[in-house]
């Protein structure tokens, strides 16, 4: 029978796998690792999204163009100046309420990685766009075990805490599928630890090996079985066998797929997380550190990360706010509330930091995983007193764009022509996104 | 949506229902009590030519030329439902003819025993070829459904942990998510599968990971669209927390080994933002576990005196003032499996200078078990002693024990006794992970392989070599019994089942009967309640509604969890005591707790335990349109809909759905000369347009008659300052008012209803939707069912002896 062919060419390559197991992770394995040249490495996209705006008047920097001077809040990424583009002037026309009720939060959340002005309901009739990072996601297509991922610090509530009228999958998480799938994001570790490198039982070589063997061989009488009992049945019923056959083929191309990216080489330094942390600065360290890890070991190449869920009412009392954070954005021009806010603001930009820090030190062959990412950071509004969504807090970091400037953009303009310029540097031949009206030049050229 | 299949094919345009005058004529009740005896005067003559009632009251509408709703009468002969052709428009007009939907009442009509004799002679030709005629219908392969997946893992491995939630959501069809036609297999479904497969054979033998790690519980609350949640109850939380408790909540939890735990509560803060998690407001104990399930809950107690530190609950939207007096300290107490093994004080709020909307008691939001700490062994589980028959102290004796091991899993797995050579292949899974890390290791890694393995997922029903294909062919005992444990218990069957099925002694006399009533006093038997009534009814989605709190200030989860629980007790009585369906129109009594005793107005129950209550008829409840369940989940959040509710009564109760909308509808105007309409105003104007009436003078009176009950199920008078008109006049004209006229309705019309409750229930069991070639076991089944007061034990025994559920018609090549 058919399906009983193919198991030694997979035997053969896991087999593969076991003897180069013993040899450093990075250098022998990763398909990143096996590209000599430079240019051939995979190019990544992470986007970091803090909620409830910014204060622009720490976040503006004086003057454009070239020798960016970092005002306060963003004095966290002097190291990586060189590295970093601050554009301020971008919006989101389609964040505009357009005859709908006047809550923002609901609108500019959903519009920032789509350029999409999502339905105003709170029922399962959702409607939103594709986001830019799930745009990257289908355009490299199988590569990875993991197509993406999304990150966040809140855990996703379905109940409250939402914006009138709309439906919470609108601020809890930022990237789409598709106009009515949400990808909502992951915020306990273990659950991504689980992801990225299975159950976590199995975390030397040897027992790895062994765990893939037991799945392969699983799988091997699985085939086996379905044969036995597919002799005799009809066209319909062994079409839903085949059916069956085909997803289980699937899954043993993933396993090879993580067997070959050695991807659980990788978390055998790391302690398998218990769960959330206590500490949000602990909680937030863990997650970045796993996003770098899902890229070091290539099993994903795309990844968005929520800091906080929009409209979150975190407080920082370990930097001496203990006010709410969604409260204190709309500070009423109360000097007291938007040092606050400011605080906070810098508080994310340290983290943005670490992020970029983490990135730099890790190494992709000869160069850096920072060299090879477009890291996108933002918020859905300018002040957010005003839910302002025509002037948007962007950083693009990374090597695969010029760095070290301020790009102030003429008013007016959609962030969905940053985005779509963003598609073009990862490859993808795109012509439109949202409702872009061109490729934002200045993105690529200094 | 799916479609309700082929019913709506004729009749699409103007209907008429004329149940009173139907019932009262006679005709109605004759069809059932007196079907095969009545004399053919119709049939006997036009066997080439259609039968002349057609040809003198339909032909002016239904024929070749006008062929209104598809159907010509011209291209019917009178033989034909002796020989079984044409069998879709016969048994269509069969039921328009019968119930007087046709000929419409603004056309002559045939005398009423010129009709009865046609009914009868239509009815008598169609059922003696079905009986003469057995046609089981296509039953293919079905995969295990998530629910049934978990459960057949609970009774395989003696697992007590829910594996549903882990497994994504089934697609439905025809109303029910076990259809096998649906239940397709991708490759992230799979993906799901092998996962869980993995996680539960480590769990069930008992070598799972002695590494720590959290599992979090977030106790269910109301929050609500409007931003304004109510986190906290002054009542019992749930039925496994002590009876003076207060809020909090429970958490069933499978402990992988013996050792200390973290159990630790997250308390609400004094906002209502329930988002948060503050570490602030987070209450921790360690405390020891054996391996194995546990019950583990948190829950502060109740007092007497409110205390003057805690605001009252709030009910409306207005805030409510800060705390005034400073916290006292609280006891919380640590339960598990319902032993207080830890007591902690808590203050009564903590008021943080964060921005606060407005104070509530303390109460529980979520709850993490961590754990374990200083690991020891896997236990003595339920689950170890099912699976470890024996436990071999020599290597050599390992390979004989785990063949004992793997035959007896995988015989009640597969459904069926099993050669060597049948697991032979699973033992090879077995011994390469045998190799790899010992002798339990390799037990799991052979039950990971029979949960994966197709002849547990699906349920395959092979045909016996050398049967003719496209005959029919009875099914095996074994596949017999997997039906029927699959229709009553959604699980596969347990020992007493299949050792029968096995020795072919289930189709002996009295023993299917018994089988039946043994399985359905089985507490599996509540898989019936859930996943059939759960969907026949609605019930499911009712966690889904979200009532407005600002209009009903009154609904909270507590109330929600026991409006769900009225209908399931209620269901699970008629079908445990064997009553008559007739109960679901109309009864005399329910299961009410105080807090839905309240709701409704009713005196004298109290406390939160479930309890029967006779029903005095001045309360209008009794029957399943007196429940808030399925007023709840017919109703919009803020306001009731007369269409909805109409249109369930029509899709549930009556089997006879509306066809959708046109794609051009006109909506409902809100007001008309500068003034606001009331619904039944709005509706009157709708049905002017005659595109619309065709449909909502079906639906709008059965609505109308229920507008007594608000958008949560509360009696009301008055709806926006005006009196309530529960008025109702039905296309005949007939005119009938509120709960009461509209369950003599739905009475006068017993056997259309018993026949849509024996059509839901067989499409359930068949795990198909019903075609024409149905009918005739569905009629059967209502007459017996008539003969023995409409029993709902006689409908079900009807369905697992009737042709579709005992036949099956081999593969084709």
């Amino acid at each position: 029978m058919r399906i009983l062919r193919a198991p030694i060419t997979r035997r053969t390559l896991l087999r593969g796998a076991g003897t180069a197991i013993a040899l450093p992770f990075l250098e022998a394995m990763a398909p990143a690792a096996r590209a000599a040249d430079r240019a051939a490495r995979p190019k990544r996209l992470q986007v970091f999204y803090s909620p409830n705006g910014m204060m622009m008047d720490g976040f503006r920097p004086a003057g454009s163009g070239g020798a960016l001077v970092l005002p306060d809040t963003l004095a966290p990424l002097a190291p990586f100046r060189d590295r970093v583009s601050v554009v301020t002037g971008l919006g989101h026309p389609q964040a505009a309420a357009m005859g709908d009720r006047p809550a923002g939060h609901g609108r500019s959340c959903p519009a920032f990685l789509t350029g999409v002005h999502v339905r105003q309901t709170e029922g399962s009739d959702i409607h939103c766009g594709v986001s830019m990072d799930q745009v990257y996601a289908a355009h490299l297509g199988e590569g990875t075990p993991l197509p993406s991922l999304e990150l966040g610090i809140d855990q996703a509530s379905l109940l409250g805490s939402c914006d009138i009228g709309y439906s919470c999958a609108y601020t809890n998480g930022i990237s789409w599928r598709n106009a009515t799938v949400p990808l909502p994001v992951t915020a306990n570790p273990r659950d991504v630890f689980e992801r990225l490198f299975g159950d976590g039982d199995a975390l030397d070589p040897a027992s790895r090996l062994a765990q893939a063997r037991r799945q392969t061989s699983i799988l091997d009488f699985v085939r086996e079985d379905t044969a036995r009992l597919s002799g005799t049945l009809g066209r319909d019923d062994r079409h839903k066998l085949d059916e069956y056959l085909e997803a289980t083929r699937e899954i043993e191309k993933r396993i090879q797929r993580a067997a070959a990216s050695g991807a659980g080489d990788a978390a055998a330094g790391i302690e398998r997380p218990a769960g959330i942390p206590d500490s949000f600065d602990q909680h937030v360290r863990l997650m970045i550190d796993l996003q770098v890890l899902a890229m070091q070991a290539d099993i994903t190449r795309v990844g968005t990360f929520m800091i906080g869920r929009e409209l979150s009412n975190r407080t920082y009392p370990e930097i001496g706010v203990p006010d709410s954070h969604h409260m204190l954005s709309h500070h009423g021009n109360s000097p007291e509330k938007m040092a606050k806010l400011a605080r906070i603001n810098r508080h994310h930009m340290e983290y943005f930091a670490y992020y970029l820090k983490r990135m730099a030190e890790t190494k992709d062959g000869e160069a850096s995983l920072l060299d090879r990412t477009l890291v996108l950071r933002g918020s859905a509004f300018g002040d957010s007193n005003e839910h302002d969504h025509m002037d948007l807090p962007v950083v693009v970091a990374g090597g695969l764009v010029p760095g070290g400037r301020h790009v102030a953009v003429e008013k007016g303009t959609t962030m969905s022509n940053l985005l779509l310029a963003a598609l073009n540097v990862l490859d993808v031949p795109a012509t439109a996104f949202g409702d872009s009206t061109a490729p934002l030049g200045a993105l690529t050229h200094g | 949506m799916v479609s309700k299949g082929w019913r709506p094919t004729i009749g699409g345009g103007v209907l008429a229902i004329s149940a009173l005058t139907a019932a009262a004529s006679g005709w109605a009740r004759m069809q059932a009590e007196a079907p095969v005896t009545v004399a053919a005067p119709v049939g006997a003559d036009a066997a080439d030519a259609p039968p002349a009632l057609l040809g003198q009251f339909c032909a002016r509408c239904h024929n070749d030329i006008d062929k209104v709703a598809g159907l010509s009468i011209d291209d019917l002969r009178g033989r034909d439902p002796a020989i079984g052709a044409h069998a879709a428009e016969w048994e269509a007009i069969l039921r328009r003819v019968s119930i007087g939907e046709m000929p419409p009442r603004n056309r002559a009509q045939p005398a009423p025993a010129e009709r009865a004799a046609f009914v009868a002679w239509l009815q008598n030709a169609l059922d003696g070829y079905a009986a003469a005629h057995p046609d089981p219908g296509r039953a293919t392969i079905r995969r295990l459904n998530r629910v049934e997946y978990a459960n057949a893992v609970r009774d395989l491995l003696a697992l007590d942990v829910d594996v549903a939630r882990d497994l994504p959501q089934d697609n439905s069809g025809y109303g029910f998510d076990n259809i096998a036609d649906v239940l397709s297999v991708s490759p992230t479904l799979m993906d799901r599968y092998v996962a869980v497969a993995g996680r539960v054979a480590k769990l069930a033998t008992g070598v799972a990971s002695p590494r720590p790690f959290t599992t979090s519980w977030e106790v269910p609350k109301d929050g609500s669209i409007r931003n304004s949640g109510r986190p906290a109850y002054n009542e019992r939380s749930g039925d496994d927390l002590p009876l003076a408790s207060r809020g909090g909540g429970t958490l069933r939890y499978y402990a992988r080994r013996a050792g200390d735990y973290d159990i630790a509560g997250w308390l609400n803060a004094n906002t209502n933002n329930e988002t948060d998690r503050m570490v602030e407001d987070k209450v921790s104990v360690r405390v020891p576990l054996s391996a194995g399930p546990h019950v583990i809950g948190l829950a502060f107690r109740r007092r007497l005196a409110p205390d003057d530190s805690v605001q009252t609950l709030r009910n409306t939207l207005d805030a409510v003032p800060l705390p005034t007096a400073p916290p006292v300290m609280l006891p919380m107490d640590v339960l598990v499996d319902g032993r207080r093994v830890r007591t902690v004080q808590v203050p009564s709020y903590r008021l943080s200078p964060r921005y606060s909307q407005a104070n509530f008691p303390r109460d529980v939001l979520q709850i993490d078990v961590t754990g374990p700490f200083g690991a020891g062994g896997a236990g003595d589980t339920p689950s170890r002693r099912r699976i470890f028959l024996c436990r071999p102290k020599r290597a050599q004796d390992e390979s004989a024990c785990a063949q004992r091991i793997v035959a007896s899993l995988a015989r009640r797995a597969w459904r069926c006794p099993v050669s060597a050579d049948d697991v032979a292949p699973v033992l090879r899974v077995y011994a390469a992970a045998r190799r790899d890390g010992g002798f339990e290791q390799g037990v799991a890694a052979a039950v990971e392989a029979i949960l994966v393995s197709p002849g547990f997922l699906f349920v395959v029903e092979r045909d016996p070599a050398g049967v003719a294909p496209g005959t029919v062919r009875g099914l095996t005992d074994l596949e017999l019994a997997t039906r029927l444990s699959l229709f009553l218990w959604s699980s596969i069957p347990d020992e007493p089942l299949l050792t029968l099925a096995e020795r072919g002694q289930l189709r002996a006399p009295g023993v299917l009967d018994a089988q039946v009533a043994r399985m359905l006093a089985d507490p599996r038997a509540d898989a019936l309640t859930h996943n059939f009534a759960g969907q026949w009814l609605y019930l499911r989605n009712l966690d889904q509604q979200r009532p407005d709190i600002a209009v009903f200030p009154d609904f909270d989860v507590r109330l929600r969890q026991a409006m769900a629980r009225e209908t399931e007790m209620f269901f699970a009585h008629v079908v445990r005591d064997n009553r008559s369906v007739l109960d679901f129109i109309a009864a005399d009594y329910t299961f009410l707790n105080q807090r839905l005793a309240r709701h409704y107005g009713i005196p004298g129950v109290s406390g939160t335990a479930f309890r029967k209550v006779a029903l005095d008829p001045a309360w209008h409840r009794g029957g399943l349109l007196g429940q808030a369940s399925i007023l709840t989940v017919t109703s919009y959040g803020n306001h009731t809909s007369v269409v909805k509710r109409g249109k369930w009564i029509l899709d549930n109760m009556l089997a006879s759905p509306p066809p959708p909308p046109p794609p051009d509808v006109p909506a409902l105007k809100e007001r008309a000369d500068g003034r606001l309409l009331t619904a039944r105003e709005q509706l009157e104007l709708h049905r002017k347009n005659p595109a619309c009436a065709a449909c909502h003078v079906k639906m709008d009176p059965l609505g109308f008659a229920l507008e007594n009950f608000d958008a949560v199920g509360a009696w009301r008078q008055r709806d926006a300052g005006q009196v309530i008109d529960a008025s109702a006049t039905m296309p005949d004209g007939a005119r009938f008012a509120g709960i009461d006229g509209l369950r003599g309705v739905l009475l006068a019309r017993r056997d259309e209803f018993v026949g849509a409750f024996t059509e839901r229930m067989m499409t359930y069991a068949l795990a198909r939707g019903l075609t024409p070639r149905d009918m005739p076991a569905v009629r059967r089944i209502v007459r017996d069912a008539k003969a023995d007061r409409y029993r709902v034990q006689t409908i079900v025994r009807g369905i697992v002896t009737s042709d579709a559920f005992t036949l099956k018609r081999t593969a084709s090549r």
